[in-house]
């Protein structure tokens, strides 16, 4: 006993709990994060039973304002996390503006008519002049890959004068 | 030796605050963001009890629990009970449910009676945000 340092007896508590901490967090993690394991190359990732989004707002045939427009993005049986995140029963949110569904087996394009919200956004606002407008919403996998089979809301058209 | 005892008490007390701070650690959120229940409304009446609470995030992202990204985090919907404390791990029992699989819709049923709502925002580790981000807090009306 005297040969080890009393500081060194000290600092044993301190280890003890330290690796306690560290497992008491992985195991909270085990317990919370669920990851789900990537697709395997070519196979789109299961949609949840009984999923499905829809365009909480606005509604099927609205007429709007000019300008800044809410959209909010509801999902049913499914949840969210951000672009990149692979966690079993979850997807990231994509509006599709006068444009039809895109090829189902790669990631949705990334344009104008097809805005990402990767960040796990569940609203956006965006600007839309005077015209008509057809808005749906895909989900999309940790790599922007629409799930199998896909969910997508309905289509709806607005007017914006 | 009761010196080496006491000096051994320390060093396991001050771990111990050491550690529950670390753990406290919470993210800021991004500015401007907001949670608030889109539905149902302050003073609606549900038939039944049972209905769909639709959970709305403003200028952040949903991201499920353990996963630390950024301006994300997940929400919990605080039932009859007041917020409970903000630099800690929000609790998990049938007052305070979590939402650590990235929902945004909760299936929710209640008593006939009247019941409090509120949602508060949590981040990888159900810690609220640095300031927190909540709603305000409706009341619901069930009737039979």
């Amino acid at each position: 006993m005297r040969l080890i340092p009393w500081a060194m007896r000290a600092v044993v508590p301190f280890v003890a709990l330290l690796s306690l901490g560290v497992l008491a967090s992985a195991q909270q993690h085990a317990h919370t994060a669920q990851p789900a394991s990537p697709p395997a190359v070519g196979q789109r990732t299961p949609a949840p039973q009984d999923a499905y989004v829809y365009i909480g707002w606005p509604n099927e045939g609205q007429t709007l304002s000019a300008g800044r427009i809410k959209i909010w993005f509801g999902a049913r049986n499914v949840g969210v996390a951000p672009a990149g995140v692979n966690f079993a029963n979850t997807g990231h949110h994509h509006l599709l503006i006068n444009v039809p569904i895109p090829p189902l087996d790669e990631p949705i394009p990334n344009t104008k008519n097809h805005l990402h919200f990767g960040a796990g956004q569940t609203e956006a606002f965006i600007d839309l002049s005077p015209g008509t407008y057809t808005l749906q919403l895909l989900m999309g996998d940790a790599e922007h890959v629409p799930h199998d089979p896909p969910i997508t809301s309905k289509k709806i058209t607005i007017h914006v004068r | 030796m009761m010196k080496r005892v006491r000096y051994g008490a320390f060093a396991f007390v001050s771990t111990l605050l050491l550690a529950t701070h670390l753990n406290a650690q919470s993210q800021p959120p991004p500015e401007g963001a907001r949670v608030y229940i889109i539905w149902p409304g302050d003073g609606q009446v549900i038939r039944r009890g049972k209905y769909w609470l639709r959970m709305g995030l403003s200028g952040a992202g949903v991201a499920p629990a353990g996963v630390d990204k950024p301006n994300t985090g997940h929400h919990h919907v605080l039932i009859d009970t007041e917020l409970p404390a903000l630099d800690r791990e929000i609790p998990n029992d049938k007052n305070h449910l979590h939402f650590g699989r990235g929902q945004t819709e909760a299936r929710i049923e209640l008593p006939p009676g009247q019941h409090t709502l509120q949602l508060l925002f949590g981040d990888a580790n159900h810690v609220p945000h640095q300031p927190p981000l909540y709603s305000s807090k409706i009341t619901v009306i069930v009737k039979p």
